[in-house]
């Protein structure tokens, strides 16, 4: 094992969340703002990164929602669904369809978009972020 | 698509099938036989289906099967139930058997397809698909160096082949401006003068000789008998390589009036019959003697294409079918023999009737059809082609040929049936031979009986055969093979080749020892020629991988700098255009200091000496140019820059210690940075080459009519105010889709590479 850096150990406990509620926040907001889910994905994988350089790539792995190649294909089958819809309506496949869901006070406008986005964010930060963790983790296995 | 696809399925099922488990996919062809009989008992041909597939293009999915196709049809489904039947006997108990079966049904559809098809270009689809299944089939045994060099050389031949057919297709669809074969033929007597028509046809030739194994492109064709034996009984017998035969005579009524054509089919048929029949002779392994004779046969029937007198297209129909008749059933009882005998070697192999009485009967009854004796269907194809040879004007060479290749069969029929069977059993063998299986013996038994039944009632395929016939010559107007019977000249034919015939097989061994030391036919046959020009293209691949993948970064990078340099430069100059200095404008403090960032970054890096530092003025370069775009105006662009350059530093960073550690006898410090010229030269020759460009871009109008459109759409039709995200997501959504499928694909590529590295560095894997 390298030796372990504690400072960073424990900040990146902290940091590790809070790198990824601000990449699903990027995500979010990417249909008004700057961001999206390309940026989005990108930072979960710096977050990855930096958590294997902590904990070593096996426990980054195992924080990742699935392993990266199923990641990668369940984002690459999700944005595949999100056009669906459309088609199934005789609509040109991947035109996004819009609703909002009523919740009282504000109006939440939902849309297949999304869906579409979030596969863009798990493919990038599974596929770029397996291979970060492949390279780190060839790394470990040597020392 | 379908390597992993068959990789897959072939997995799920069961190492080792039983035969009644495999017997289940003769269920495919059983029914689309029972069901082209009844249809051919009921509608009457031709049969037309048309559906548009890529209507932009011309390629339709356009069917019509008339009696040529029918012909076809019936020997691809009716042979193909038998095939299936005794595969499921032969493999039983073969790993992947259940492969083999999914492969072959996978065949029986690509050959129904090439057949039928009446769009040039589906058609070649579908030929090169059975090229691409035969390929498989041939390495079914792929532990075996000798099936996986069989299989490359059939697929490097028929698809290799497939593509000088395609050529040819493009040509001849452009001369007659349609895709549609009957529309060509119909088109073709306008294409006499082109040109190009003889280019076109040569390339057909080209395709169909290899597809059906023609001087000098046989050769793969009895190397291709490392296939299981139902595989060679169905592709290398009686369907696949008669697709070349099949496409000749489809195309026979547009060009068959050509000198060209006549005079290529007639000479390249007659040599590939001699030298087919030659080599019979030369060979010990039974199943190689019927794979050579298969070239004999199939050199005959393209003689018989290329023949110009209409009444060869019934031997042409007659002779299709009789083959398929004989040779199948001698193919099976080759794989009886090894299958119960354990030995194919006809010097191994005597007296095995008191074994194995049942094969001996499908070979004796295979054998009278192939030898053409009286009341067999064999003796009608022969008496229908002295028929066609005795109208025809016909050189000498190719009357000759019929002859010897009609006393070789004789001679091969006698050595399958006599010679294996009824000789004194005195041979050496290890295993006590035994009688196979009833799946089988019915197949031979099934198909030598039908050789003789429709040799002593021809009338039961007399209409199938005179609408094949038809097809291929519409002048020919209604025969049928009875009509032509003339008793003289075909009772003196038969009895010239029955003659011929004995006198060969009486001398079999010691013509085998005299042709046997005539080795430079080995060393000078197209065989040979193939061997040396497959070597010397892996020498070239070797060579040039030697020069190119050098495995040094610097270089590859030097080598793509300036091809990228060299290149674009020669596109600036030779385009027409304006030179524009960009006009001043003011530059703000922000823009001007991101730009110094990156211009230290990169001053910096040609100064460090320690890979850590060069790797952080390198990331300066990066973080310099992001901020740019993001004063620039472009926020999202700068987001995706900060988070790439962020990653690969941290990654870098953290993988470079193990580079270090890998270098441990090298010294400690890289050496001091020292300029080369070379590259000197080209780093500036590509700044320079960039910025001339940027000159040459801001010469140009800046048509804004995207940006228009995007900004005027994006809220109204998309919901989103970020032109950038929206355009991702959801106005090029689809390109979006491919991008990821590409990252993910990416992902899936490295991984076996990473895990090799693993398991070389005796990690766990």
């Amino acid at each position: 094992m390298t030796p372990r850096a504690l400072m960073f150990e424990v900040a990146m406990r902290a940091l590790y969340p809070l790198l990824l509620a601000a990449s699903l926040w990027l995500l979010l907001r990417g249909h008004n703002a700057p961001g999206g889910g390309f940026v989005g994905g990108l930072v979960a994988v710096s977050a990855s990164a930096a958590y294997a350089i902590a904990f070593g790539a096996r426990r980054a792995r195992l924080r990742m929602p699935l392993g990266p190649p199923a990641l990668a294909a369940a984002g690459v089958l999700m944005a595949l669904a999100s056009g669906l819809p459309a088609a199934l309506l005789g609509l040109p496949f991947l035109t996004h369809l819009w609703t909002t869901l009523p919740l009282g006070v504000v109006d939440l406008p939902l849309s297949t978009v999304m869906l579409f986005d979030l596969g863009v964010y798990c493919c990038v930060w599974a596929a770029v972020g397996g291979y970060c963790l492949e390279l780190l983790g060839a790394q470990e296995h040597n020392t | 698509m379908i390597g992993p696809a068959v990789a897959a399925t072939g997995e799920l099922a069961p190492a080792t099938p039983s035969a009644r488990r495999l017997l289940g996919y003769a269920a495919l062809p059983l029914t689309l036989f029972a069901a082209l009989v009844a249809a051919l008992a009921s509608v009457p041909l031709p049969w037309s289906v048309h559906a548009a597939w890529v209507p932009s293009l011309g390629v339709d999915l356009a069917f019509h099967v008339d009696g040529l196709a029918a012909q076809m049809l019936l020997l691809i489904c009716g042979v193909g139930s038998l095939v299936f039947i005794y595969a499921a006997g032969y493999l039983a108990g073969t790993p992947r058997g259940g492969r083999a079966l999914l492969l072959l049904s996978l065949f029986l559809l690509a050959m129904i397809g090439a057949v039928s098809a009446d769009n040039l270009l589906l058609l070649f689809v579908f030929w090169e698909l059975t090229s691409v299944l035969s390929f498989l089939l041939v390495g079914f045994s792929h532990e075996q160096e000798k099936s996986r060099k069989s299989a490359q050389q059939a697929l490097l031949v028929t698809g290799g082949g497939g593509l000088f057919l395609l050529a040819g297709f493009l040509l001849l669809g452009d001369l007659a401006n349609t895709w549609s074969i009957r529309e060509l033929i119909a088109a073709a007597p306008h294409l006499v003068d082109e040109p190009l028509l003889p280019l076109a046809l040569g390339l057909v030739f080209v395709g169909t000789f290899t597809k059906s194994a023609q001087f000098p492109f046989h050769f793969w064709l009895p190397n291709a008998m490392a296939a299981p034996t139902p595989v060679s009984a169905y592709l290398h017998s009686a369907t696949m390589v008669k697709l070349g035969i099949y496409l000749l005579a489809r195309l026979d009524p547009a060009f068959g009036q050509l000198l060209l054509w006549d005079v290529v089919l007639v000479a390249v048929g007659s040599i590939t019959a001699l030298w087919g029949a030659l080599h019979t002779l030369r060979e010990r392994d039974l199943k190689r003697i019927l794979a050579w004779s298969t070239v004999a046969s199939l050199g005959t029937l393209t003689m018989l294409v290329g023949l110009p007198n209409p009444a060869a297209a019934l031997a042409v129909a007659s002779f299709l079918f009789a083959h398929a008749l004989y040779k199948a059933p001698l193919f099976f009882v080759v794989g009886n023999l090894d299958h119960g005998a354990g030995t194919r070697s006809i010097d191994h192999l005597t007296g095995m009737r008191r074994y194995m009485p049942w094969t001996a009967a499908a070979a004796a009854l295979a054998a009278l059809s192939m030898a053409g004796l009286p009341l067999s269907f064999g003796f009608v194809a022969k008496d229908v082609i002295t028929a066609a040879k005795a109208e025809a004007e016909l050189v000498a060479l190719a009357g000759h040929a019929a002859v010897i290749v009609g006393a070789v069969s004789v001679a091969v029929a006698a050595v399958a049936s006599l010679h294996v069977f009824w000789g004194r059993d005195n041979a050496s063998r290890d295993a006590h031979p035994h009688e196979a299986p009833w799946t089988m013996l019915l197949p031979p038994l099934a198909l030598a009986l039908l050789g003789l039944l429709f040799g002593i009632m021809p009338a039961t395929v007399d209409p199938l055969l005179a609408q094949a016939a038809q097809a291929m010559a519409p002048e020919l107007g209604a025969v049928t093979v009875e009509a032509s019977y003339d008793a003289a000249p075909v009772l003196t034919a038969l009895a010239l080749t029955l003659l011929f015939g004995g006198a060969i097989y009486a001398f079999w061994d010691g013509l085998h020892r005299t042709l046997e030391r005539a080795s430079w036919l080995d060393a000078y046959g197209p065989a040979a020629w193939y061997q040396r020009k497959l070597q010397a293209l892996s020498h070239i691949a070797a060579w040039h991988t030697r020069l190119l993948q050098h495995g040094l970064l610097d270089r590859y990078l030097l080598t793509v700098l300036a091809v990228v340099t060299a290149v674009a430069l020669l596109a600036l100059f030779l385009s027409a255009g304006r030179w524009q200095w960009p006009a001043a404008q003011g530059v703000s403090l922000p823009l001007a200091a991101a730009g110094a960032i990156a211009v230290a970054g990169a001053l910096a890096t040609l100064r460090a000496r320690d890979r850590f530092v060069l790797l952080l003025a390198s990331g300066l370069v990066g973080y310099g140019c992001a901020a740019l775009f993001l004063f620039a105006g472009a926020p999202d662009l700068a987001f995706t820059q900060f988070a790439v350059e962020t990653v690969f530093v941290v990654v870098a960073a953290a993988v470079l210690p193990e580079i270090r550690g890998r270098r441990a006898a090298a010294p400690a410090l890289p050496p001091p940075a020292r300029i080369e010229p070379l590259k000197l030269l080209v780093a500036v020759a590509f700044g320079t080459t960039l910025s001339l460009f940027l000159l040459r871009a801001a010469g140009l109008p800046f048509d804004t009519a995207l940006s228009e459109f995007f900004g005027a759409n994006s809220v109204p039709v998309a919901h989103g105010h970020n032109v950038v995200n929206v355009i991702i997501v959801d106005f090029r959504a689809l390109d979006t889709l491919g991008e990821i499928a590409v990252v993910a694909f990416a992902l899936l590529a490295a991984s076996p590479l990473f895990k090799l590295a693993r398991v070389g560095r005796g990690g766990t894997p």
